[in-house]
């Protein structure tokens, strides 16, 4: 809200070289690959079921880290609170949901 | 405040970033973004706690339809993908590019949408309503509620989409698009999520 | 006032302040609402003390009393003290980083309405078919539809899930306008403390307030349309709902109390004329403070069969908060000690809160062993407990900022003799009402009772705690009488009217102009106004040239979301869900409308810009 804003709007004085769609593509592929095992190992059923849960989380946490460090660009400069925020938010589910898995299962 | 931006045609590298506002945007996002992971969070938790409390009905085990999920999952990524090329076709200002992604992405969340709801209709002909038990009522509520965040995500982009044909990319349209491609990736992230604890976990028993 | 290349539209009167998206009118707004609110949650505490002076009393009815302790306890969190602190927040904290407003003013005046018409739905269930009075908290079985099918649960329900709205936008708005929006050189280290408290609280209101939107979707989905999350006849669980809540409820009250802490170092290093001592430890302790906030919330369950390992753990890590507020309080009486006292009434206020404060810390240890905690639980000690957090703690520290800032806000000050008078009734009559409270719980008195036998060694006690009650009532009168004295009285107070003032709001007008500072101030260091005092310099040096300043435009949209969303929740709490649509189209037609008219605001140009005074 100050005269400011002129002066922050950037003028590319050459071009930028933009990302091309290829990271973006491999991320995708892996999270496939990361779906298709998960339920994989749900249907073919032959391993104890705690070992299934533990896969599954597993599968689920390194599929949602791609997504958000590519999709979400959060792995580029810049992001430091966006990182802190959300950081923030997933220890808080992390206490409540160790807490209803207590609570449901011993 | 926008007009002095691009009155020289150039549309800055990362528009959504170009002004103080958009940076606002950017941020304030993110910050409700973490919000609304406590939100899902709690969802979960409760689901958890309550997810083999069927009264008598059908449990998990017996309910799911893998296949059903397996393609809204596979719609719903794919979504996230074309989203993430609208938003690189933005930085290419590469307006009608990025629209044309944009529409596929919607059309996507609406195939989504109408799995879930087929899936659904299913489960309540199987007794597996909202009222019948504990289960079924957090099942709902939190499957639901992902839904109806898919469901507003598709409506918010249709306004977008109709807003950047008619006012054309700037720097006061950008941010609005970028942070409307947080929340579609988001609502992709949650489902990861959903996938695995309520169907996956759910038919191992 | 203004002229720019298109038509400004600037309203006067009435309309100014129901379309404003200004944070220091916004800030007026939530002082004035959230006073009003907590005359009515007072007037509810003096006829509470009054059914209960004597034994056997029938000043009200038991259903009307259940009402009123529910009513007091909400109202005076959710609608009294929480919007005052917004207030705070709203009119020093954009000032104190150099800004010009904070970074979403639209959901600013988003937050206030939604806010203000929650609290006036709460209200109406007095008049149309009872108030909630399942207590604050709500439990149930006593909460759900098969013990309670009157509409108050419903009121509660709905009129806090708007409220929380409100408050969960405000968390978002202070935390994007501390991060993006502080003037060149004020490093997070160089933050005032009141500032760092806000941040933090704002970052547990952000975290906090989704655990409770959650638990009233529950509760009202249980309630309204059959759900079985507490019901345990087909298979929920009641002690989900004391979780849930308390995962919010617990933060909620460090959410209270944060900015309390942040007045008080602001108020104590102004007063002793002298530097906060530990500033660093200060920042370090208000970050943990707020992280522990999030794990602790099952000692309010102690004695609802959590077992013994998560009752030792919840145990411990409450005792562990003392810590971190104990460096606190010993910063604060190093900051003092040494210091050129100065006796203003904010500074009495903040001398009060610190033994009040500590002795309700201490009672907060008491009640964190678990296995003592099976004879306080539900008995006065806790009620005494929390009061002299809430009360004696935050509210005075709410008396003291709301003292030391009102110059600031509203361009008089309020008269020292009449602060000091408000002072000394309010403290007296709280150790009166609260203090012997301690000693009726010991006794064995329960919480929450409309009315208790005679005989059982209460009756001397909660007599004298009904006439300290009346004296804190005075006291707020004092209060009610200065503020009317003082609007009589002309606008003219300086710029920094205590002397003394070392953070950046002092150096601008009292009143702050509507653009806040005319050239953005370099800020050189900690207390940044009194840096450039010690250097003989009148006023902060600018970081940037007189130029045009964008001001954003006010907007009736916020205002008709909230109205909405009141109309909304009537449909949903009385089943007439074709009103509910209408209040739910009405705002998000409005959201509608905000996303597609592209309003740029308007500039104030050089030549309308008060030279003097950056």
């Amino acid at each position: 809200m100050t005269a400011e804003h002129a002066a922050s709007v950037e003028q590319p004085k050459k071009r930028v070289k933009h990302e091309g769609p290829k990271k973006h593509i491999i991320a995708y592929v892996f999270s496939l690959i990361l779906t298709i095992l998960a339920f994989a190992t749900v249907i073919t059923g032959d391993v104890s079921v705690n070992f299934v849960y533990v896969m599954l989380v597993l599968m689920a946490g390194v599929q949602v880290f791609i997504q958000m460090a590519f999709w979400m660009h959060m792995k580029d400069r810049g992001h430091l609170f966006p990182i802190i925020g959300i950081l923030s938010g997933v220890t808080v589910v992390f206490t409540m949901i160790i807490m209803a898995v207590y609570w449901a299962w011993w | 405040m926008s007009g002095h931006s691009h009155a020289d045609g150039v549309l800055p590298h990362e528009p959504e970033k170009a002004t103080l506002e958009g940076r606002n945007k950017v941020l304030g996002f993110w910050l409700f973004l973490g919000g609304e992971t406590v939100l899902f969070g709690t969802l979960f938790s409760a689901f958890i706690a309550l997810r083999d409390q069927v009264n008598g009905g059908p449990t998990a085990h017996e309910l799911f339809s893998l296949t059903v999920v397996a393609i809204a999952t596979l719609v719903l990524l794919t979504s996230s993908l074309t989203s993430v090329f609208a938003i690189q076709a933005m930085h290419r200002n590469k307006p009608k590019e990025m629209v044309n992604w944009l529409v596929v992405t919607i059309l996507l969340g609406l195939v989504f949408l109408g799995l879930e709801i087929f899936e659904f209709v299913e489960y309540a002909h199987e007794g597996h309503t909202f009222a019948a038990s504990a289960f079924s009522t957090s099942f709902y509520s939190l499957v639901g509620f992902h839904g109806g965040h898919v469901a507003f995500g598709v409506l918010w982009i249709s306004l977008l989409i109709w807003q950047v044909l008619r006012r054309g990319l700037t720097v006061v349209t950008a941010p609005k698009i970028y942070i409307a491609g947080m929340y579609w990736h988001f609502i992709d992230v949650v489902w990861v999520f959903i996938f695995t604890v309520v169907y996956l976990m759910g038919k191992v028993g | 006032m203004a002229h720019g290349s298109h038509a400004v539209k600037r309203y006067t009167g009435i309309m100014d302040w129901l379309t404003t998206v200004d944070h220091k009118k916004i800030g007026i707004l939530y002082l004035l609402a959230g006073g009003f609110f907590f005359l009515i949650g007072g007037l509810e505490a003096i006829m509470i003390r009054i059914q209960l002076w004597k034994p056997l009393n029938d000043f009200v009815s038991p259903d009307t009393f259940n009402e009123l302790i529910t009513m007091h306890g909400t109202t005076m969190i959710f609608l009294a003290v929480m919007p005052v602190i917004f207030g705070l927040m709203n009119a020093v904290v954009p000032l104190q980083i150099g800004a010009r407003d904070v970074a979403f003013p639209f959901l600013n005046a988003l937050g206030f309405w939604t806010f203000f018409f929650g609290g006036v739905l709460l209200n109406v269930s007095w008049f149309a078919g009872g108030a909630p009075d399942a207590g604050w908290t709500s439990y149930v079985p006593l909460a759900s539809k098969t013990f309670n099918d009157g509409p108050g649960v419903d009121y509660y329900v709905l009129g806090l899930q708007i409220s929380g709205i409100g408050s969960l936008l405000g968390g978002i708005n202070f935390l994007a306008t501390v991060i993006n929006m502080r003037a060149p050189g004020m490093s997070f280290m160089r933050l005032p403390m009141f500032t760092w408290a806000s941040f933090v609280t704002s970052m547990l209101i952000l975290l906090a307030f989704p655990a409770l939107t959650v638990g009233l979707v529950a509760l009202m989905f249980d309630r309204i349309f059959e759900g079985n999350f507490f019901d345990p006849s087909a298979g929920g669980n009641i002690m989900l709902w004391e979780h849930i809540f308390w995962i919010f409820g617990h933060p909620e009250v460090y959410i209270l109390i944060l900015p309390a802490f942040g007045v008080i170092s602001e108020v104590v290093t102004t007063f002793s004329r002298k530097r906060l001592f530990g500033y660093s430890s200060m920042v370090f302790a208000t970050v943990l403070i707020g992280f522990l906030g999030f794990m602790v919330w099952a000692h309010h369950m102690f004695t609802s069969g959590l077992g013994p390992v998560a009752n030792a753990l919840f145990s411990i890590a409450t005792m562990l908060i003392a810590v971190p507020t104990g460096i606190k309080v010993f910063n604060w009486l190093f900051t003092l000690w040494g210091g050129s006292i100065k006796f203003t009434a904010p500074l009495l206020f903040a001398i009060g809160f610190i033994p009040t404060f500590v002795m309700g810390g201490v009672t907060g240890v008491m009640l964190a062993a678990a296995p003592a905690d099976y004879q306080y639980h539900d008995s006065y000690f806790v009620v005494a407990h929390f009061h002299y957090t809430i009360v004696g703690g935050l509210v005075s520290g709410l008396f003291a900022g709301v003292h030391y800032w009102w110059p600031k806000i509203f361009g008089r000050q309020l008269n020292e003799t009449l602060g000091k008078t408000t002072f000394w009734f309010f403290i007296i009559g709280f150790h009166l009402t609260f203090l012997i409270q301690h000693f009726l719980g010991l006794l064995g008195m329960p919480r929450r009772i409309f009315t208790y036998l005679d005989g059982l060694g209460f009756n001397e006690m909660n007599l004298i705690s009904t006439i300290g009650a009346m004296l804190m009532g005075v006291g707020v009168i004092c209060f009610v009488i200065n503020i009317i004295v003082t609007s009589a009285k002309p606008k003219h107070a300086t710029n920094d009217p205590w002397e003394d003032g070392r953070t950046l709001e002092w150096a601008i007008a009292s009143p702050a102009p509507e653009y806040n500072f005319a050239q953005l101030p370099l800020i050189r260091g900690y207390d940044a106004y009194w840096k450039e005092k010690r250097e003989g310099n009148k006023e902060m040096q600018p970081a940037e040239p007189l130029g045009p300043i964008h001001m954003p435009s006010p907007s009736i949209l916020p205002f008709i979301m909230s109205v909405g969303l009141f109309i909304a929740g009537l449909g949903f709490i009385f089943h007439q869900y074709v009103v509910s649509g209408i209040g739910l189209a009405i705002t998000l037609i409005c959201m509608f409308l905000r996303s597609v008219i592209e309003d740029h605001g308007y500039h104030i140009e050089p030549d309308e810009i008060h030279a003097k005074g950056v």
